[in-house]
């Protein structure tokens, strides 16, 4: 393992694949600090100049904006206590008072030293925990699939917020979308309709980028003057600080550390929860076990080591469940996972065997993004917060632009921008009525998996109760149900909780 | 009365039942125990009973929670320009409608005065020019030429 891996890490450092890593480490620093701009459309913007490279520098572009991305939301948060991404929303809680007490120096390095050290600790349990995995789901047939893809669409509809049926009608709608066209086991065309458009189906890309693009951009413009933060930046902030005296204020509190990596560890393992989640649990986790609870949201470090922590342990956890299982962890990820299959790629259990050297170099361009980042914050901080202030009515032509590029390029045809704009439309109209979009996106990505896999298993042997007698695939399909039940339970209770207030305000 | 979620679920219960009727259309053929319709049509029934159920859930709410309130201005304006910019691109090829909308966008979302006018244009002439040298010279990604241009 660790001989390839070294291998690895030295190909990566080589110029092809150490500018483009670098490159992609800047946009995410970038993109991640500025407010309405999340790594998701980041790593969109970046996707059609990584088109023209060889796979494995257009993955270390991706992993570097990934990266890059989840450390970039914390100057924003610190400094101007806006977070640049939905993954930094923690960091805000103890990073914007330290940084207004006149600390702000301190408040970005502990932030960007806790990133490192926790995307650090995580590329451990990457390298150490993707091999045994694959391995096991090497044991998997078509039941297996099916059922852990079942388990992932239920446990990403369970996670949604404010209604469960909007979950899963809203996965069920992604599923939809991948019965249009031609199906995948017999390509017997399906409800083209006589229409060519509609005859290959919709590619995933344009699909995703549609949709998490317009549904973003449209939402931050319904609210003027929401990235209006000039007020914000008053002065040029001094950030300057003692490295040895911040790194040594994380490692005097290893079980901060270690807890709140291993929290983003486990929530990018599990499919489409994000590092967003993983900020604000490991925060909650550092405050319940914190000796003083009470000083947690007056700028005090462990508020900050936690979040950023877990939010770059959270970009391992992600990749484990990519390479091992080929589903996404996140939309990030999702984005590709695409890429990789326009490169002739297919991630999954045979991922690691079939080719090793894109896997490897996944694991360098993962460890080697995080000393990049780090040089770049270093350089480059003064710089992010200058374009933060650049008007959106710059920025949002471009990101269009580059998102017709990206729809475009996959086989030079209009109809995929035709996609584009379908997708957008509905994606903007989903969010405008409330329903989620990661279970739709995660619907998209497997449709065609949960389709080959179940027609398999049904081919093979007739019955359909294999689907639970086969203990894995059992198991499966159990915590698709108790994921389903428990959302139901959360539901209902804090239904139950807040029914008295509206009668109360109605009297 | 019938809210947006009910409306939204009636949306989606119409559409999987219309998708199942069509399903009809899909050729089985011979000798597969499982045809191409099998997974869709499961697919439509529980996708048609989850809007049925969201229907009668927001029918069985009590409240409903007013929508946040919005400006539709621009985003109506970003649409209605993009779908002429999708439609403007086979047309009059990648250069022109991509200097055309971001210009058009730019000036759309924050009316310049002025000198303003100028940093509009040249955004929109260097955005166009390029992503087109870069994608085009240096990323091997082959634009869209304009058929009423041929250029």
């Amino acid at each position: 393992m660790f001989a390839p891996l070294l291998d690895s890490l030295v190909a990566v450092l080589q110029p092809q694949y150490l500018v483009p890593l670098a490159i992609g480490t800047a946009a995410g620093l970038l993109g991640g600090a500025l407010p309405g701009v999340t790594i998701t459309m980041t790593i969109i913007i970046v996707l059609p100049f990584t088109f023209g490279l060889d796979p494995l520098a257009g993955l270390a572009a991706m992993i570097g904006v990934y990266v890059g991305g989840e450390s970039g939301g914390l100057v924003t948060a610190s400094l101007l206590g806006i977070p640049g991404t939905p993954s930094a929303v923690a960091t805000t809680f103890d990073g914007f008072p330290m940084a207004r007490r006149g600390e702000p120096g301190r408040a970005v390095w502990l932030g960007t030293w806790a990133s490192f050290l926790g995307g650090i600790l995580g590329a451990i349990f990457l390298v150490a925990a993707t091999v045994p995995l694959a391995r096991f789901a090497l044991q998997f047939g078509p039941w297996e699939y099916f059922s852990l893809f079942v388990f992932a669409l239920s446990m990403v509809a369970g996670l949604t917020e404010r209604s469960l049926l909007k979950g899963l009608l809203s996965a069920a709608i992604g599923l939809v979308i991948t019965v249009i066209g031609t199906d995948p086991i017999m390509a017997v065309p399906r409800f083209t309709f006589g229409s060519d458009f509609l005859r290959s189906g919709f590619q995933f890309l344009p699909v995703l980028i549609g949709i998490f693009a317009f549904a973003q951009i449209m939402s931050d413009l319904e609210r003027p003057g929401a990235r209006d933060v000039a007020g914000g930046l008053r002065a040029r902030p001094h950030l300057r600080v003692r490295h040895l005296a911040v790194i040594g204020e994380i490692l005097r509190r290893p079980f901060l550390l270690l807890w709140s990596t291993l929290i983003g560890l486990l929530i990018g393992v599990l499919p489409a929860i994000g590092g967003s989640a993983a900020n604000v649990m490991a925060y909650d986790q550092a405050k319940k076990f914190s000796r003083h609870p009470e000083k947690f949201g007056t700028g005090i470090p462990e508020g900050i080591i936690a979040s950023e922590a877990a939010n770059n342990a959270n970009v391992a956890g992600s990749l484990v469940t990519i390479m091992a299982f080929g589903i996404p962890g996140d939309a990030v990820t999702a984005v590709m996972l695409g890429a990789m299959i326009i490169h002739g790629i297919q991630p999954g259990p045979l991922f690691m065997v079939s080719h090793p050297h894109i896997a490897y170099g996944i694991f360098a361009a993962y460890i080697l993004a995080h000393p990049v980042m780090l040089v770049l914050q270093w350089l480059f901080t003064h710089v992010y917060l200058r374009v933060v202030l650049v008007p959106r009515a710059i920025l949002i032509p471009v990101i269009l632009v580059l998102c017709v590029i990206g729809a475009y390029a996959l086989n030079n045809t209009m109809d995929n921008v035709y996609a584009l704009l379908l997708f957008g439309v509905l994606g903007y109209a989903l969010v405008k009525l409330g329903f989620p979009l990661a279970p739709l996106i995660l619907g998209v990505i497997l449709g065609d998996q949960i389709e080959i896999n179940l027609v398999r298993a049904l081919m093979t042997d007739a019955d359909p109760w294999k689907f639970v007698t086969r203990p894995i695939s059992g198991a499966m399909l159990a915590l698709a149900v108790l994921s389903v039940v428990l959302a139901l339970w959360q539901h209902r209770r804090h239904y139950a909780r807040s029914a008295p207030e509206p009668a109360a305000q109605e009297l | 009365m019938i809210g947006r979620d009910g409306l939204a679920g009636l949306v989606c219960l119409a559409g999987a039942l219309g998708l199942l009727w069509a399903s009809r259309e899909i050729p089985h053929p011979p000798l597969v125990p499982i045809g191409p319709a099998f997974y869709p049509r499961l697919l439509f029934v529980a996708t048609a009973a989850l809007g049925a159920a969201l229907v009668v859930a927001d029918l069985r709410a009590r409240r409903r929670a007013p929508p946040a309130p919005a400006q539709y201005r621009g985003v109506l304006l970003t649409f209605g320009l993009f779908g002429l910019y999708v439609g403007l691109l086979p047309l009059l090829g990648y250069r022109l409608a991509t200097a055309l909308f971001v210009g058009a966008l730019q000036a759309a979302l924050e009316p310049p005065r002025g000198r303003a006018w100028l940093r509009v244009a040249v955004v929109a002439v260097a955005t166009s020019a390029v992503t087109y040298l870069v994608f085009e010279r240096y990323l091997s990604v082959l634009l869209p030429r304009g058929r009423l241009t041929g250029f």
